[in-house]
C-alpha cells in the first residue's frame, strides 16, 4: 500500500515538475515580431509569437459588433495575435472580480471606475505608459480630463475607449402642441422652468422629467461652481449654498407639478418616457441615440445642450470607460498592443462612423454626426468627468438618496443635503 | 471468542465500506462547507480587498457592523420581513392545503395553478411584479376601480419608490407623524410590504405541498372517532388537522424563516436597497461590501456581517425548534 502511494507521490511530481518545465520552455522560445501590415498613425511595436488573448467587456449586440470589427482591423496589424472576443453583458464588473479574484480573468477588459478602485491599486492592472511610449502614443492624444480616473501614482492603468455627456432631450411635438419655441444652446434654468410650466399647463405632456439621480443632477449641482466633494476627494461638499441652490430649483419645479420622475408617467426611465412621449424634456446622453434609432424609430427628438444656470454659466457630467490589461497576463505586450490599437484614433473613427460613441481623442470631435449626438457632446467641452476618488458609487449614492429625500418630502433640501455631506465624510474617513 | 473476532473484523470492514463511499461528499463537504465557513471566519478578522495580503484588524469589523445604520437597519428590515412573511406564508399554506385536501372538482389543476409561482423564475417573478407595482401598474389600477365602487378616489401610490413605514401610515391616519430620523420606528415602508407580498405570493404554495403531503399521512381514524364524538369540521382542524401538522410546521416555520433571513434576489432586481434604505437587508449588504459594488472592496466586513447573521439564523431557528417542537410532545 504504501508503495504505490510512494509511486502515486513519485509520479505527480514528476508531471507537475514536467508541465512547469513546458511552460518555463514555452516562455524562453517566445520571440518578439514585428510581422504584418503597417500601422497607421501610432507605432506598431513588437508582441510576442503566437500570442492568444481573451477580451472581455460589457454591451449589447451592437457594442459587440463594434468590438468584433475592431478586433478583425487589428488582426490585419498584428496577424501573429489571436483574440478571442468573450462579452459578459450582465453584472460584468462583479464577474471580473471573482475572475481576477481566481486568476481567471481576461488579459484585456474593460475598466470603469469601479474597477479600477478594485484593480487600479492592487497591482491587478499593467501600467500602459512603456508600451505607449513604445507606441509613440502620449497621454495628450486622449481627451486628458478622461484619464485622471485611470491614473494611479502616476501610472496610466486604463486608456479611454469613448465617453458620454448629458443634453436636454426634448420632444418638438410638446412645443408645437404647447405653442412654444422649441430649446436652444443659450437657455437657462428659468427658460426650461417656464416651457415645462406652459407645456404642463396646455398638454397632456409632462414637462421635464427627472429621476433622484447624482447624474442628472450634476448638470444643475456643477454650474455655478458646485462639487460633490474637495479636488483631493477629501471632504464632502454637499452641504454648500451652490447646491442646495441647484437642488431648490429641482424642487420648486417638482412641487409646481413641473418635474415627474419615469415611474410617475409608467416609464423605467426617463430615456423611455421620451419614446413613448410621455414627458417634453429631460437630460439624457448620447445613448439616445441608438435608443431611439431602435425602439422608437417613428419619434422625432431633438437635443440641445443642458441648460445655463440664471447666472449664465454650465457645466456637465462625462462618463467614460476605459480598456485595461490584466497584470497577470502571459502576453503583455500582445495584450497593450490590442489596447493601444482599440483605443487609436483609427479605431476610434471606424466606431464613431457607427455612431456608437464619441471618440476620446480631442481632435476627432468633428467626427460625430449625428446633429442630436453633436449637441449632446457639447457638453463635454465644460463637463466635469465623474469621478471622486475611490468611493466614488458610495458618494454617488448619498447624492442619489439625498434627492430621493427631498423628492418624497422626507426632508427639506437643506437638511437632506446636510445629512448627505455628513453621511459622506464618515465613508471619506473610512468608517 | 472466534465469532466475535470475526464480527468485529466485519463491522471494520464495513465501517471502513461506509467511509468510502462517503469520502466524495465527506470531501466535498470538509473543503467547501467547513473550509469554507473556517476561511471566512478568518478573513472576519483581518482587513482583505481580496488581491493583497490579509491585514490582521481583529474584532473591528464586528464593531463596525453594529455601529453602521446601514447594517443595523437592514437587520430591523429584515426582522420585519421575516416576522410578517413567516407569518403569512405558513397561514396561507396550511389554508390552500386543507382546502385543496377536500374532495372539490378540479382539485389538480388548482394545486398546478397554485404551484406555477414556486417553479418560476425570481427574475421573472420580479419583472411582473415590477410591472404590476408602477405608479400606472395594475395595482393601482385594480384600486382605484374597488375604490370607485365605494365612491371614493384612489391616489395613485408608487409602491416600488414609497419610504413611507406602517406606523407612520398609522399615525398619520390619527392626525400625527413619526419623525423621518426615527426611523427604527416607523414600521415596514410601503415597498418592503409590497416585496412582502410578493414573497408571500412565490413561497406559500411550495409549503402547501409540503402541508398536503403531512395532511395525507393523518389516519383518517382520527377524524372518524371526532365524528362519532360529536366533533364539528372547525373542532376536528383545531383539535386534529392542526397538531397533527405541527411537525412539518416546525420545518416550514424554519426554512421559512432561513429563507426570508437570508433575502437577496427580489431587494437585487427590484429595489438596491431603497427607497431610502427600507429594504435593505445583510445579504444584500454582504453582497455589496464583499464585492466593492459601490466602493472599495472590503470582505473582512462581508464576512464579519455574514457571521453576525449565521448567529442570528441559528438563535431563530433553535428558539423556533424549541417552542414548536414543546408542543409537538404534547400531543
Amino acid at each position: 500500500m504504501k508503495k504505490v502511494a510512494t509511486l502515486i507521490m513519485v509520479l505527480m511530481v514528476v508531471s507537475a515538475g514536467v508541465i512547469f518545465s513546458a511552460g518555463e520552455e514555452e516562455a524562453v522560445s517566445a520571440e518578439l515580431t514585428m510581422a504584418g501590415a503597417e500601422p497607421t498613425s501610432y507605432t506598431k511595436f513588437a508582441v510576442e509569437v503566437g500570442a492568444e488573448i481573451v477580451f472581455s467587456g460589457w454591451g449589447d449586440a451592437t457594442e459587440q459588433q463594434i468590438y468584433i470589427d475592431g478586433i478583425e482591423r487589428f488582426s490585419k496589424i498584428y496577424p501573429g495575435v489571436t483574440v478571442d472576443y468573450q462579452p459578459i453583458p450582465a453584472d460584468f464588473q462583479t464577474k471580473l472580480k471573482a475572475m481576477m479574484a481566481g486568476g481567471t480573468a481576461p488579459d484585456v477588459f474593460y475598466v470603469d471606475d469601479q474597477l479600477m478602485t478594485a484593480f487600479g491599486s492592487t497591482g491587478q492592472l499593467l501600467a500602459l505608459d512603456s508600451y505607449m511610449e513604445e507606441a509613440s502614443v502620449t497621454r495628450e492624444d486622449f481627451i486628458v480630463s478622461l484619464l485622471a480616473i485611470f491614473t494611479h501614482d502616476e501610472n496610466t492603468y486604463g486608456l479611454p475607449k469613448d465617453w458620454g455627456t448629458l443634453g436636454l432631450v426634448y420632444l418638438p411635438e410638446a412645443f408645437e402642441a404647447a405653442g412654444i419655441a422649441e430649446p436652444t444652446d443659450d437657455w437657462t434654468w428659468d427658460d426650461l422652468y417656464n416651457a415645462a410650466k406652459t407645456i404642463t399647463e396646455k398638454t397632456d405632456y409632462a414637462g421635464f422629467g427627472q429621476n433622484a439621480d447624482w447624474a442628472r443632477f450634476a448638470p444643475w449641482a456643477f454650474s455655478d461652481g458646485g462639487s460633490y466633494t474637495n479636488a483631493d476627494f477629501t471632504k464632502a461638499t454637499l452641504d454648500t449654498p451652490v447646491i442646495n441652490k441647484a437642488a431648490d430649483f429641482i424642487m420648486k419645479m417638482k412641487n409646481d407639478g413641473l418635474l415627474v420622475t419615469s415611474a410617475d408617467v409608467g416609464a423605467g426611465w426617463c430615456g423611455e418616457a421620451i419614446g413613448k412621449e410621455l414627458i417634453a424634456m429631460t437630460y439624457e446622453g448620447g445613448w439616445m441615440v441608438n435608443y431611439m434609432r431602435n425602439e422608437f424609430p417613428d419619434v422625432n427628438w431633438k437635443a440641445v445642450q443642458v441648460a445655463k444656470s440664471n447666472a449664465g454659466n454650465r457645466s456637465n457630467v462625462i462618463f467614460t470607460n476605459a480598456i485595461g490589461v490584466n497584470a497577470g497576463t502571459a502576453y503583455p505586450k500582445a495584450a497593450a498592443a490590442f489596447t493601444l490599437f482599440i483605443t487609436s484614433r483609427e479605431n476610434q473613427a471606424e466606431v464613431a462612423k457607427t455612431g456608437f460613441a464619441y471618440p476620446a481623442h480631442p481632435d476627432q470631435l468633428d467626427l460625430i454626426i449625428d446633429p442630436n449626438d453633436r449637441a449632446i457632446s457639447a457638453g463635454g467641452l465644460v463637463g466635469k468627468v465623474a469621478y471622486w476618488g475611490p468611493n466614488t458609487g458610495k458618494i454617488n449614492d448619498q447624492v442619489s438618496k439625498a434627492l430621493e429625500r427631498t423628492y418624497l418630502g422626507a426632508m427639506g433640501t437643506e437638511d437632506s443635503f446636510a445629512e448627505a455631506d455628513k453621511k459622506v465624510n464618515a465613508i471619506l474617513a473610512g468608517e | 471468542m472466534n465469532k466475535q473476532a470475526s464480527l468485529s473484523k466485519m463491522r471494520k470492514v464495513e465501517e471502513r465500506a461506509a467511509y468510502l463511499f462517503l469520502s466524495p461528499y465527506l470531501i466535498m463537504t470538509i473543503v467547501f462547507t467547513v473550509g469554507m465557513i473556517l476561511f471566512a471566519l478568518y478573513i472576519s478578522l483581518h482587513s482583505w480587498n481580496l488581491f493583497q495580503s490579509p491585514e490582521f484588524v481583529g474584532l473591528d469589523n464586528y464593531f463596525k457592523a453594529f455601529r453602521s445604520e446601514d447594517f443595523l437597519r437592514g437587520f430591523l428590515n429584515i426582522t420585519w420581513y421575516t416576522l410578517l412573511v413567516v407569518f403569512f406564508q405558513t397561514f396561507i399554506a396550511v389554508f390552500m392545503a386543507v382546502v385543496l385536501f377536500k374532495p372539490i372538482p378540479g382539485k389538480q389543476f388548482f394545486r398546478t395553478f397554485f404551484y406555477a409561482p414556486s417553479v418560476t423564475s425570481s427574475v421573472v417573478i420580479s419583472m411582473i411584479f415590477w410591472w404590476m407595482y408602477l405608479k400606472t401598474g395594475y395595482v393601482n389600477l385594480l384600486m382605484s376601480k374597488v375604490a370607485g365602487i365605494f365612491g371614493g378616489e384612489w391616489n395613485a401610490v408608487e409602491w416600488l419608490n414609497n419610504p413611507t413605514g406602517l406606523f407612520q401610515l398609522i399615525a398619520r391616519a390619527f392626525g400625527g407623524d413619526i419623525a423621518f430620523a426615527q426611523w427604527y420606528l416607523h414600521g415596514p415602508s410601503v415597498t418592503w410590504m409590497a416585496l412582502m407580498v410578493q414573497a408571500v405570493y412565490t413561497t406559500s404554495p411550495t409549503f402547501m405541498i409540503m402541508f398536503l403531503a403531512a395532511l395525507v399521512n393523518i389516519p383518517p381514524s382520527l377524524y372518524e372517532s371526532a365524528s362519532i364524538d360529536g366533533a364539528n369540521s372547525w373542532k376536528q382542524f383545531w383539535k386534529i388537522t392542526l397538531p397533527m401538522l405541527r411537525p412539518i410546521m416546525l420545518l416550514v416555520v424554519v426554512l421559512g424563516t432561513m429563507g426570508c433571513i437570508q433575502m437577496f434576489d427580489y431587494v437585487k432586481i427590484m429595489t438596491a436597497g431603497g427607497p431610502l434604505g427600507t429594504t435593505l437587508t445583510p445579504v444584500y449588504q454582504i453582497y455589496t461590501e464583499t464585492l466593492g459594488i459601490n466602493g472599495p472592496i472590503r470582505a473582512g466586513y462581508g464576512a464579519a456581517m455574514a457571521f453576525i447573521l449565521a448567529v442570528v439564523i441559528f438563535v431563530f431557528t433553535y428558539i423556533q425548534r424549541k417552542f414548536i417542537e414543546e408542543k409537538t410532545e404534547l400531543y
